[in-house]
């Protein structure tokens, strides 16, 4: 047994845990942690929201039971905002994590903990979620590699649904070579999850990409730091032998307005359940009729973007509404996959920033509107409305900050990005965050 | 007046539709519950192929339209007792729809048949205080929705009956009391509509149509306007009370259930083969036997059982003869038949037919095998039985003449005989042996 860090001292300086672990060794083979949507046995498993407040499940979520199988020490859950729902994982009801390079700044979001907790701690692997960029956004963020999967790859048993046709389980590290060898652990059909079982068999050997496309569309609207660590990866890979050109996208625009439908419709009928009757907090005002109770136990214990959220998602629900956001939604969706079909006829992946910018501080965070942090997730949002694989490497550094390079694959092709990050990996210079604890 | 009924029956599968827990057994208060059908977060359905099949052998049997495949959705709304405050349910693709179902010589068309689960059931416990019980969240039920072509509160009580006897055949549906069904009632004596939501049994169904009419009727005739409006009935004061004023389309936000799957049913269905109705088996026995409707409807409201012995029987004899054994001795001791008899029974009546066996014999024969009497002992109550018919007979000469051109003459012979046996033979007994007699003297 391995002895583990002062977590407590590292939480305090950090904020990446919602929940950690006392003991002092590592009982296992390998340490890791679980986004705090992912439900535990032995840690309260809270997505970030009050409304779960000391809400102790009685059963681990599969990706976590797998890594458990896999050897590993589940030595906390990470901080998040509230049920996913934010860029910057300062939605979060229990503190906001700090940007190892920048304590000022972001870690993204919102798998914003597990980011932190995979770029500060030494050999540490780390579950994330993603909906709409939830764990590249934060990878990108704090300099670490994190892949989101094919949607279906990896069983949701067990996590705290935001969007169910777009949430995805998937893990951070500082190494890309935890994410070959732990991905593979934790996918699987899973009879728990019908969307799992729907895969048509396990992740190939990895193999690096041959070719890559760049969207037009991507590279407009970038800070100039990005542009130009951006520019020079596209020559890293260049150098790696693999072809790069730049093709049009036109159908990428309307992903963004089509994902906020569907994950805010989606989000508003799982929010729907939680009203302190069964579990989570609990101290509901119970002599009041149902519908006054349940209104006061939501307007306290929700956040102001859950709430914003489960607005949209039910004003685009509504009859009469329905066909004008949510059904166009579904076919907006399915357009924007057969777009990225016909790049993979000629391509085997398309590579973008993973983030306009590099992480903002929080007081560039507070100056900004709900609208512009939804855009800020621009590239992020078509790989994942189309439930595509996708993977962020470090790839430069602005300012002292650390930027990202998305590549996005066909579905089930994790083995094309787990390949490129391996070959990636060998040839990057990777700055540490100086970490004091 | 316009009646449309959505029906909702509870399906009999052993586990719950999207978890493993029992749809029976133990009582106790949330006891057979779990993440999926409490609804915990984290929690995912997985369906339960068996609700699906007995859905799509319903979907079959109502004559509906099937799709390729099928969906479900969520259907939004804020109750205690349903636990994610979805429900799921099918909107866009219905597992069956434009279906049919005859009652009498009416047809009466079937909207569409889908699948979704229970909810739990809240229990008002008084001052203000209600409890919630779980074990009925997500046993799976199937949702009948007809056309408005139900035109009087008995018809569709008689609708209904017919249809719960219809799906009690095809899915061996357990008997349950009739309380087993549930359902939403609309009625229209005018123009507008109301709905009586979540009406138990077939007697509730009527009384609650009834009233509902004669209150729209009062309404209309004091020149008001009956209002759009979900209402409900009070079992205890047999009277609709209004619940909510209903927004014209209640908004439920249906999305799909992104959790599940789309199911390629069509091939299902193809394999699914459906059993006959009792009222289609009625029919075609009517016919195809020459035996009249009467007759083969009253073999198969006995029960189906006796009315495939009949074909056994009639296959092996005649028609004619089998029908009289079947509604005469066999029926008269039906209660203690069982399958296993069959072969025994077709055995005797064909006996009975080459000739090798009285009348008397045989009905001796047959109610010794079925009851497991013993055949001297048998004979013996068959003996005593038939000497008092025929005493009964011989002491009214008169009612001989009048059975031949009626045969409710005969009630006066069983009404003096079943008054002198004092119990000792059933009704069906002794009505079978009067027309023995009766029929013989002829």
């Amino acid at each position: 047994m391995t002895s583990l860090p002062d977590l407590k001292a590292v939480n305090d300086r950090y904020r990446m845990f919602v929940s950690f672990t006392d003991a002092e060794e590592c009982d296992g083979e390998f340490v890791f942690s679980a986004k705090d949507n992912l439900t535990t046995r032995d840690f309260p498993s809270t997505a970030g929201s009050r409304i779960l407040e000391g809400y102790r499940p009685p059963f681990d979520a599969t990706p976590v039971a797998r890594m458990r199988e896999a050897g590993g020490f589940l030595a906390g859950k990470t901080n998040m905002d509230e049920f996913g729902f934010g860029t910057f994982s300062a939605n979060s009801a229990f503190g906001i994590p700090l940007n190892p390079y920048d304590r000022e700044r972001s870690c993204g979001g919102s798998s914003g903990g597990a980011a932190c907790a995979a770029a500060v701690l030494e050999d540490h692997v780390a579950l994330g979620v993603s909906t709409g960029g939830s764990i590249v956004c934060p990878a990108s963020f704090c300099g670490v590699y994190g892949i989101a999967p094919t949607y279906g790859r990896v069983s949701r048993y067990g996590l705290i649904d935001y969007a169910n046709s777009l949430d995805k389980v998937g893990i951070l590290s500082a190494k890309a070579g935890d994410l070959a060898k732990y991905l593979p652990a934790i996918s699987g059909k899973d009879p728990k999850d019908p969307t799992s079982c729907a895969q048509p068999g396990e992740i190939g050997t990895p193999k690096k990409v041959g070719s890559v496309a760049v969207p037009s569309e991507a590279v407009q609207g970038l800070s100039k730091g990005v542009m130009e660590s951006f520019e020079r990866a596209l020559e890293s890979l260049r150098s790696m032998g693999i072809d790069v050109e730049t093709v049009d996208m036109p159908v990428l625009r309307y992903a963004m307005p089509a994902y906020y439908v569907l994950a805010t419709s989606e989000a508003s009928t799982n929010l729907a359940r939680f009203c302190g009757m069964r579990y989570g907090q609990q101290d509901g005002d119970l002599t009041l009729g149902f519908d006054d109770y349940f209104t006061s136990f939501r307007s306290k214990y929700f956040g102001d973007e859950a709430k914003r959220r489960i607005l949209l998602g039910t004003f685009t629900r509504m009859v009469g509404y329905a066909d004008r956001y949510y059904s166009k939604a579904l076919r907006v969706r399915a357009s924007v996959i057969s777009e990225y079909k016909k790049v993979y006829s000629r391509f085997d992946a398309v590579a973008t920033p993973t983030m306009p910018f590099v992480s903002p501080r929080f007081d560039e965070i507070a100056g900004m509107s709900a609208l512009d942090v939804y855009k800020a997730d621009f590239l992020t949002i078509p790989p994942n409305l189309t439930g595509m694989p996708h993977l962020s490497v470090p790839c430069g550094y602005s300012d002292g900050m650390p930027v990202g390079l998305m590549l996005t694959a066909d579905h089930w092709r994790e083995d094309l990005l787990l390949g490129t990050a391996l070959e990636w990996e060998k040839g990057f210079d990777m700055r540490k965050p100086e970490v004091m604890a | 007046m316009k009646i449309g009924l959505e029906i909702h029956v509870q399906l009999p599968t052993r586990s719950k539709m999207f978890c493993s827990c029992p749809t029976e057994g133990n009582d106790t208060p949330n006891s057979r519950v779990c993440p999926t059908c409490l609804g915990m977060p984290g929690s995912k359905p997985v369906l339960n192929r068996k609700a699906l099949e007995l859905g799509l052998t319903l979907a079959k049997m109502l004559g509906c339209t099937i799709p390729e495949r099928t969906w479900f959705s969520r259907k939004t709304y804020f109750y205690p007792d349903l636990c994610k405050h979805f429900q799921i349910t099918q909107y866009d693709t219905p597992i069956g729809e434009k279906g049919s179902f005859k009652v009498g010589d009416k047809t009466i068309r079937i909207t569409r048949v889908h699948l979704e689960e229970d909810p739990g059931k809240t229990k008002r416990v008084g001052d203000g205080t209600a409890l919630v019980d779980y074990n009925r969240s997500g046993i799976p039920l199937v949702e009948i929705v007809t056309e408005p072509d139900l035109s009087s509160p008995a018809e569709a009580r008689q609708f209904l009956s017919e249809l719960l006897a219809a799906i009690r055949n095809t899915i061996d549906l357990p008997e349950d009391g009739d309380r087993s069904v549930r359902c939403d009632c609309n009625i229209s004596v005018g123009k507008e509509r109301c709905e009586v939501k979540n009406v138990t049994g077939l007697k509730n169904v009527e009384n609650c149509l009834k009233y509902e009419a004669v209150r729209q009727l009062k309404v209309l005739k004091a020149g008001g306007k009956v209002e759009r409006e979900t209402r409900r009935y009070d079992e205890e004061r047999k009277v609709t009370l209004s619940a909510r004023k209903k927004e014209f389309e209640a908004d439920y936000g249906y999305i799909g259930e992104p959790d599940l799957g789309t199911y390629r049913i069509a091939e299902i269905a193809a394999s699914i083969k459906v059993r006959e109705t009792p009222t289609a088996m009625a029919s075609r026995i009517a016919s195809q036997y020459g035996i009249g409707e009467k007759a083969a409807k009253q073999l198969v409201s006995t029960s189906v059982g006796l009315a495939e012995l009949f074909e056994e029987i009639a296959g092996a004899t005649d028609p004619h003869t089998a029908l009289t054994w079947c509604t005469g001795a066999v029926s008269a001791c039906w209660k203690q038949y069982d399958p296993s008899m069959r072969d025994g029974v077709v055995g005797i009546v064909r006996e009975f037919a080459s000739g090798d066996l009285t009348d008397t014999e045989c009905g001796i024969r047959i109610r010794a095998l079925i009851t497991g009497q013993d055949p001297g002992e048998a004979a013996q109550a068959a003996g005593d039985l038939d000497a008092l018919v025929a005493e009964a007979a011989d002491a009214n000469p008169s009612v001989l003449e009048d059975y031949r051109t009626n045969e409710k003459a005969a009630n006066r012979i069983i009404g003096a005989v079943m008054k002198k046996a004092g119990g000792k033979y059933s009704s069906a007994e002794v009505v079978a042996a009067v027309k023995r007699c009766l029929d013989s003297r002829l």
